[in-house]
């Protein structure tokens, strides 16, 4: 047990290995979930689970929306004053 | 006399509230008897705090070369402060993607505890009054 334990801890004293490819934006989805639950946790009057998952996925979808629209608009500038 | 006593009492809550909510994440809303919105708020910035220091190390809470992520990180907990002493010898150097998004999650955990703090307390300033919640 007490192995197990160091060997945990030890894990947080080393990096992991995340190169600069298109798929490490996805470690963005976790974040945009934390971001979602932790804000409609202070928001929603009554915490029922049905209600509050469905506000949580709607923030969720939201926010994903408009990183994704403003990714769009980011490109398209890019695209006109690079040529 | 009895408005100054409640309001103090009240005073002594907002206080106590946003105490408990930066010692754990949650714990004003646990003093306030909102008990599912105090776990909801543990677990979520518990494992986002936690998956930034897994992706980055430890090395990621930086109070010498990343003063001001540091103050942001801080608003976690103080145990962050503790973290801080181990890897202010330097001995946890994190660099590139890593340190990036570790310290932006632990960062990010850090804002949203602010938040559930302010909104903690602002629910203890109207806690059991007429016309609060």
């Amino acid at each position: 047990m007490f192995l197990q334990t160091v060997l945990v801890l030890a894990t947080f004293t080393t990096p992991e290995q995340i190169g600069t490819t298109p798929q490490s934006m996805l470690l963005l989805l976790p974040l945009v979930a934390a971001v979602s639950v932790a804000y409609k946790a202070t928001k929603v009057k009554r915490i029922t689970a049905a209600a509050f998952l469905t506000e949580s996925a709607l923030l969720f979808g939201s926010i994903l929306v408009f990183m994704a629209l403003t990714a769009l608009v980011l490109c398209v500038i890019a695209w006109f004053v690079t040529g | 006399m009895i408005n100054t006593d409640s309001q103090n009492n009240r005073s002594l809550l907002m206080l106590s509230v946003m105490l408990t909510g930066w010692l754990v994440p949650g714990g004003g809303y646990f003093l306030l008897k909102e008990y599912s919105r105090a776990v909801i708020i543990l677990l979520t910035l518990t494992l986002t705090f936690c998956a930034g220091l897994y992706i980055g190390s430890i090395g990621v809470i930086d109070p010498v070369g990343a003063k001001l992520w540091y103050v942001t990180q801080l608003l976690f907990s103080p145990a962050v402060a503790l973290i801080g002493r181990v890897t202010a010898v330097g001995r946890f150097g994190v660099y590139g993607r890593p340190a990036e998004i570790g310290q932006i999650y632990t960062t990010i955990a850090g804002l949203l505890n602010l938040l559930c703090i302010v909104n903690a307390v602002y629910s203890a300033s109207t806690h059991n009054r007429p016309g609060g919640k």
